[in-house]
Parts: C-alpha cells; sequence; structure tokens
C-alpha cells in the first residue's frame, strides 16, 4: 500500500523539480538547527512569506542533540544548507575548519549587516577579518525577575544600584523572609547560571566593556583582582545566610528551570519564596503553567543593577548565529531573507515566541508577548550604544566556557567564601 | 584423495584470486564511482530508489560474476571456494565499517584536538592525570564492581528463591523481570522523578523527599505541604527536614547520620565520601538488569537434575548448603555468562548517565566522557583515546570469552 504512494511523491518532486527551471521556484533549501518545541514552529513561519513570494521552500529541522549531529555531518560532507548554531563559538569552529561559506560570497551587502546588527555581533562571526556568521536571534540575561505587586505590598523598591539591592535584600531577610530565587543545576551543564552572575558583575565592575573583553580573550588572567572582586560580590549572594531560598544546598540541587517555582508560591501568610531571580529571558519558557501569561505585567523585570556608578549601563546576552555551507543561488536568498528587519515579524506575532530579533531596526511594536516589547527594547538600545556583551562563557575555549568554569562555580557554591581563589586558580590553570 | 598438479594449483589460484579479490574490487569501485556521479545529477529522493533498485541488483549480480568465474576452476575445489565466496563480501564490509574505524580511532588517539598533528601519548597522559578523568575512571570500577555483583547476588538469590515457590513462580518472575523491558532511558526518567528535588518551601514532588519532609521529628508535625481541613501545613519548621538534591551529592555529608560520624577514623571516613550519587545511579541499572540476571538463573536451575538435589537433601545438607555445593557449580558457566554480559553492559552503560545527570557532578562514565570530548569540547582526539580506553577494558572479556568458547567445543 505504501509503495505506490511514495513512488508518486518521488515522482512529485521530480517533476516540480524540473518546472522550476531559470527561477528559483520549488529549490529547497535546508537548515538545521537546536531550536525544538514552540521555537521551532516559530522559525518556520518566518519562512512563510518568503516562500509565498520566492517560491523556495525552506525547510528547518531542529534536534536537542543537533552540535553532536552537525559536528558529523560537518566530517562526512553531508551538511545542510544553513545551520543555526546557538552560539556563535560554534560558527567560529566551523568557519575555522573551512566548513563555511563567507557572506561576502552570499552576496550579503556587510556594511548594512555590520549597520543593522552592531559591529561587536558580527565581529562574534569573524574570522582572520572574513565575516561568517548571520546574526540571527538574541536574548537578554542582565535582568532581575520580580513580582511589582508583591514588591508595593511591602513597600520594596525596584533596586538600581548594587548597594541597593544588597541593602532591600537585607530588609527582606529582616522581615522574615528569603530575597532571592538561585538554582544552577542544569544536566550536563551545571553551573552556567552562575557564570552568568559573574559575567554580569564583570561588565559593571573594574573598566566595564573593556576588562569584560580583556577577560573573555584571556588578555587578563582568571585570577585577575577584577574577577577576584567578581566572585567575591556573587558569593555574598550565594552565601549570606537566608538571601537565597533553600539555603547553598539548593543553589547546587535546584535544576534551572524549577529555580523561580518558589517566586509563584505563597505560604501560609501569603509570602512568596522569594521576590528576586536573575535569569535570561528565556525563563519564561519554564515558568509553570498559568504563571506565563503573566510575563511582562505580573511578573516583569528590572535591569541588572549597576556597581560602579561611572560605568555606563552595559547588557549581557545570548544570541543564535547561523553558518552557509554552500553559495547556491536559493541560499543566497535565504541568506539574504534571513538578515532583514523583517524576518522576525511572523515570530513575534505568535504569543507564545520568546525570541527576540538582534536587529536594530526590528519593530519591537510587532512582539504579541508584553515582555518582548521591554526586552527587545532593551536589547536593540544597547545594541545601538555597543554594550550589549555576549555571554563570556560560550566565548571562551570550550574546557573554560563549558568545563572548569562551570564546575569550578558548582564548588564555589558548595564550599563557601573560603574557595575563591581556589576556584580561580583552577581556571585559570585550565585554560588552553 | 587425487593429487593436484602444479599447474591445477595454479590455475585454482588463480581463480579464487579473480573471483573473491579482483572482480570484486572492480565491482565495488564501479559502483562507488557510478553512485558519486549520481549524486550529483539526481535528487536526493531518487537517489534512495535508485540504490535500492541499482544496489540489490548488483549485488545479485555480483555473486553470479564470482560463480561464473569459480565453474571454471577444478570441481575439487569450487566448494571451498564457493564458501568463501559467500563468506567474502561479510568480512569485506565488517572490515571496513568495523575494523577500519577501530583502527583509525587508535591512530586518531595519538593525535590533537583535530586530529591535524601528531601528540605522541600526551592524550593518554591526559587520560590518567586529568582530575575529571580519573573521577570517571573511579566511576566506571565502582560501577564494575557494584553494579555487576549486586545483579548476580540479587538475581541468583531471586532465581533460587523463586524456583521454592509452589505457586505464582511465573508471575512472580514476570514481575521481576519486567524492568527489563523498560528503557534505560525510561528507567532513568523513572528514578529521576524518585530522587526530584524541589527548593524548600515547594511541595516535594520525588518520592524520597517527598517521605522525608513528611516525617514528624522533635514533637513537630511536619507535611509535605498539604492543605487539611484549610489549613496549610508545610515543613518550614526548622526541626523538620530539609529535602535533599539526592543525584546532586557527591558525599553523604549533607546526610544527617554521616554528620554525626567521625570524619578521621577509617571506616567513617569512606561513609562519608561515598559518592552517593553515583550509588543512586547504579540503583538503576541494578533494577534493570536483575530480572533478566534472575530469569536465567532460574532457567539454570530448573536444569540441575532432581536427584542430586535429592540427594544432597537425603544426606541432611542444609539449604543454603545445598545452594552453595549443588546449585552455584552446577550453574557456575551460567554465572560466567551474566557476569560477562554485565561487564560489558557497564562499561557500555551510556544511555543512564546521559539522561539523568549527563555526567554532571562527578558522575560520569566513559562512554559519556566520550561523547563530551568529541561534541562540548571538540577534542577528537582525547575522545578517541577514551574510546581505546574502553576498548582496552573489553578487550580481556572478548578474549577470555573467545577462549571459553574454544574449551567448550573441544570437551
Amino acid at each position: 500500500m505504501k509503495k505506490p504512494l511514495l513512488v508518486s511523491f518521488l515522482l512529485l518532486t521530480l517533476i516540480l523539480g524540473a518546472c522550476g527551471g531559470g527561477s528559483l521556484e520549488g529549490e529547497e533549501v535546508t537548515i538545521t538547527g537546536a531550536l525544538i518545541g514552540s521555537d521551532q514552529d516559530g522559525f518556520r513561519a518566518a519562512f512563510e512569506p518568503f516562500t509565498e513570494e520566492t517560491g523556495i521552500i525552506v525547510s528547518y529541522q531542529g534536534s536537542d542533540n543537533f552540535e553532536q549531529e552537525i559536528q558529523i555531518q560537518m566530517e562526512s560532507g553531508d551538511t545542510p544548507d544553513f545551520a543555526l548554531w546557538p552560539q556563535p563559538g560554534a560558527v567560529v569552529d566551523a568557519a575555522n575548519r573551512g566548513y563555511l561559506t563567507p557572506l561576502a560570497d552570499l552576496d550579503i551587502d556587510l556594511d548594512q549587516y555590520q549597520n543593522d546588527f552592531s559591529s561587536y555581533l558580527v565581529g562574534l562571526g569573524t574570522v582572520d577579518g572574513v565575516i561568517y556568521g548571520g546574526a540571527n536571534a538574541a536574548n537578554l540575561k542582565s535582568i532581575v525577575w520580580y513580582q511589582p505587586a508583591e514588591f508595593d505590598a511591602r513597600g520594596y523598591t525596584v533596586p538600581t544600584t548594587w548597594d541597593e539591592m544588597i541593602a532591600l535584600a537585607d530588609q527582606i531577610v529582616a522581615d522574615g523572609m528569603n530575597p532571592f530565587c538561585f538554582g544552577m543545576y542544569s544536566n550536563g551543564a551545571s553551573g552556567w547560571l552562575a557564570t552568568d552572575w559573574m559575567e554580569d558583575i564583570m561588565l559593571r565592575t573594574g573598566d566595564g566593556v573593556d576588562s569584560y573583553d580583556k577577560w573573555v580573550s584571556h588578555e587578563m588572567p582568571f585570577n585577575d583582582p577584577i574577577v577576584k572582586n567578581a566572585a567575591t560580590l556573587l558569593s555574598t549572594i550565594m552565601h549570606t545566610e537566608g538571601y537565597v531560598v533553600g539555603g547553598t544546598d539548593a543553589i547546587v540541587s535546584t535544576y534551572f528551570g524549577n529555580a523561580q517555582d518558589p517566586m509563584f508560591s505563597k505560604d501560609a501568610n501569603g509570602n512568596p519564596g522569594c521576590f528576586m531571580h536573575r535569569q535570561a529571558s528565556f525563563i519564561t519558557g519554564f515558568w509553570p503553567e498559568g504563571e506565563k501569561e503573566g510575563a511582562g505585567t505580573i511578573t516583569t523585570v528590572f535591569p541588572f543593577p549597576s556597581i560602579d556608578p561611572s560605568l555606563p549601563a552595559a547588557a549581557l546576552g545570548g544570541g543564535d548565529m547561523w553558518g552557509a555551507f554552500n553559495d547556491r543561488d536559493a541560499t543566497k536568498a535565504v541568506a539574504e531573507y534571513m538578515l532583514s528587519a523583517e524576518f522576525y515579524n511572523n515570530v513575534a506575532i505568535r504569543p507564545d515566541n520568546a525570541r527576540l530579533s538582534a536587529h536594530t531596526g526590528f519593530d519591537t511594536s510587532l512582539y504579541a508577548a508584553p515582555i518582548n516589547k521591554i526586552l527587545g527594547d532593551t536589547i536593540a538600545a544597547a545594541l545601538s550604544a555597543n554594550s550589549f556583551r555576549f555571554d563570556a562563557s560560550d566565548l571562551m575555549p570550550p574546557e573554560v566556557g563549558a568545563g572548569s568554569f562551570w564546575k569550578e562555580m558548582m564548588n564555589l557554591a558548595v564550599e563557601g567564601p573560603g574557595y575563591i581563589d581556589t576556584a580561580l586558580d583552577t581556571i585559570e590553570k585550565s585554560w588552553p | 584423495m587425487k593429487q593436484q598438479t602444479q599447474q591445477e594449483k595454479l590455475k585454482s589460484i588463480g581463480i579464487s584470486m579473480l573471483a573473491l579479490g579482483f572482480f570484486p574490487l572492480i565491482w565495488f569501485l564501479f559502483q562507488a564511482i557510478l553512485f558519486r556521479e549520481l549524486t550529483e545529477i539526481i535528487s536526493r529522493n531518487l537517489l534512495v530508489v535508485f540504490a535500492l533498485i541499482i544496489g540489490s541488483t548488483f549485488v545479485f549480480l555480483l555473486f553470479l560474476g564470482m560463480d561464473k568465474i569459480i565453474k571454471l576452476s577444478p570441481k575439487e575445489n569450487r566448494e571451498s571456494l564457493e564458501a568463501r565466496m559467500f563468506a567474502g563480501p561479510s568480512l569485506f564490509m565488517i572490515a571496513l565499517f568495523l575494523f577500519y574505524p577501530a583502527i583509525r580511532t587508535f591512530y586518531i588517539s595519538f593525535k590533537d584536538r583535530y586530529s591535524n598533528d601528531f601528540v605522541g601519548f600526551e592524550n593518554y597522559r591526559w587520560a590518567f592525570s586529568d582530575p575529571e578523568m580519573l573521577v570517571t575512571i573511579r566511576n566506571q570500577i565502582i560501577w564494575l564492581i557494584f553494579v555487576v555483583f549486586f545483579v548476580l547476588l540479587i538475581g541468583l538469590v531471586v532465581g533460587w528463591l523463586s524456583d521454592r515457590l509452589n505457586k505464582g513462580e511465573a508471575f512472580f518472575k514476570s514481575i521481576v523481570f519486567m524492568p527489563m523491558a523498560i528503557s534505560a532511558v525510561g528507567a532513568s526518567a523513572i528514578f529521576k522523578f524518585i530522587y526530584e528535588y524541589r527548593p524548600p518551601p515547594l511541595t516535594q514532588i520525588g518520592i524520597i523527599n517527598g517521605i522525608r519532609v513528611s516525617v514528624d521529628r522533635l514533637g513537630t508535625q511536619c507535611m509535605n505541604n498539604r492543605i487539611i481541613d484549610g489549613v496549610f501545613n508545610g515543613f518550614d519548621n526548622p526541626n523538620c527536614l530539609k529535602p535533599i538534591g539526592w543525584l546532586q551529592q557527591r558525599d553523604m555529608t549533607n546526610l544527617p547520620f554521616a554528620q554525626n560520624l567521625n570524619p578521621d577514623g577509617f571506616i567513617s571516613s569512606i561513609l562519608v565520601n561515598l559518592p552517593i550519587n553515583t550509588m543512586l545511579l547504579m540503583v538503576i541499572m541494578i533494577w534493570m538488569f536483575t530480572g533478566f540476571a534472575a530469569v536465567v538463573f532460574s532457567a539454570g536451575i530448573k536444569a540441575i537434575p532432581a536427584e542430586i538435589m535429592e540427594a544432597g537433601q537425603i544426606d541432611g545438607a542444609s539449604e543454603l548448603r545445598v545452594f552453595r555445593s549443588i546449585v552455584i557449580p552446577y550453574i557456575k558457566s551460567t554465572i560466567i555468562v551474566v557476569g560477562t554480559y554485565m561487564v560489558v553492559t557497564v562499561l557500555k552503560a551510556f544511555d543512564i548517565i546521559y539522561v539523568s545527570t549527563r555526567g554532571d557532578l562527578e558522575t560520569n562514565l566513559l562512554a559519556v566522557k566520550m561523547l563530551d570530548e568529541f561534541s562540548k569540547y571538540r577534542n577528537f582526539g582525547r575522545s578517541a583515546t577514551v574510546a581505546v580506553l574502553i576498548f582496552v577494558c573489553v578487550l580481556p572479556i572478548i578474549v577470555g570469552t573467545a577462549i571459553r568458547e574454544r574449551e567448550n567445543t573441544q570437551s
């Protein structure tokens, strides 16, 4: 029964392929990436207007094992047309090994591209001055989630500086509650939340973005006093009695996706388990059902407080970057479309969307979810002011960024403030 | 047997070389070139159909051609040549897909991260000096010892006891065997829920922590956030036990009973440093494979002649004595086979760790470490080195099994 169907389907694709002729009608472009679930639906929807207009069929296939699969595909030469990596380090890696096509060969207007996505983002996908990576979505990590109603009811004000945040935390502890939610367990990546904290503190201490860039490129050793200061500040949050709900045990044991749940659950006196949770914008996807709708209204964000007032406001984030494996005409057309401001239009209007365009010219009023408007504006402003910085652990060599940095942050949480020097020295030693 | 002339011998060697070497080689190369060209011209979907049709026709033609050439050789040689003809392509495939990758992995293990330059034994030096690798090797050894031991022990006991049941043996055995039908991924997911942890004021959904926080202590009533008659009952009283992230505990220091132990004592220091998360992960594998071992042992025990057992009983041997002196020696080879199977399974153990902790907090095993080095740290040399280590560990078992097989067939 199945065979005739299969054969007729194959014949159909053949005929369709043959009919195309000179135009790109019916050409197929394949993209693989790590986006799955609703992100995958959104990413596919982004191409609908494009396919309607050009006839190019774009098929996206996401896999939660993408990073391994693409390695194997590149080794064997069986690559898709595009790969969408969750971090630019992998794009640079693939380009270094000669698998990727430079954007110049895809007829992309590079000046326009730099202008649209900021020279910093473009620089992340550049190898020896040749641009390989196409910026796509961005997410914002420099944010602290809180519930305004709970703050107002107790007369708490949103902190704008680190000292204010510590004062507020002390106030909450004095009132018999816990100020912070903090959980950094994550299968195979445990510790990344603490590295995010470190990065946010690094951006706001020392020489700000400059010392941050030096830290990332290892021009500054990992046990530099600036880094040590950052670790000490982080340790204040992790190890001060009463600061974190559940204590330090909970920091290590709580899965990051469940970490904010105490904020949503009230005890017998109507007090939430915690008041502040520093976590990236994508955490909304992990919230319990019924809380997701309140993102941006009931539960919203304040920017990570500044520490050194003389430094300009900075934003830490992450983002996707794609690389192309060939320069077919259809590939060129898709590449150009993915770099346009309109690319995210169809994604933004989806209510369940948690991905934000990294295009500075994107019309943020299109975002259906209220929280995305806030986050989108912050990202665009930071990119334009060149104060947006990428997640350092994703940019460091994997032995550090996905290895010792994560691991030592877990150890730091367990061992306490006395372990800071050992942790930083161990990371410094592991730098290849 | 008829004496062959020198000429006939040469002729049959020539024909066998032609039939089993030269001809198939030309054939494979021809096919490879054809498909290489086809991929450039026709679409992928069509290629699949082509490969199916042409590929199978080619195999048919290949055997037909080989057979035709073999027909030219003297009658006496035909039979052995035909045998080789059928075994040949399989051997070729095994060589291509098993031996070649194995040898290449060994070769890559002496090269750097992108397998560009030779680094000598650097990767092996790393494997036995890197702290994370050492923990991984330690875990692998703990797994080998404990999982194999407990699967054999519990399997034997269950197999022996279920054999003594008057009724319900099949039912009982199928219950014990059931975990075997669950995939390792499924089993790990089940146990993840058993060990699940939520930060304290939240309701504990993991059964162990759920029970833990509901224990009334020191005159305080503790409950897992239950609402009774409109009153909320939690466990936030300091007297109540706190939940524990079981899979996140690298040692016992967070458990109340270990806190009272003197860390200087020899035994108590071992107890305090027990890697509890690794132990709890081993439980998953023991749970999965005990049923399998029990069923195999039970079959072995049933094969023991009733007379021997009865003779033992008449001589006044106790149950334990019968078990030790009759049952164990009788099913010794079964125990070895199951033990061998378990050793190989533990060395390959991947899915449990991959699903539950992904190797975090010192729970890693070699198979997962191999993948981590490949995809997470992108270091092909080290990844290959770990693969070689696994292979070296399995090697004595392969050799041992081969020797035992030979002894069995000879005796």
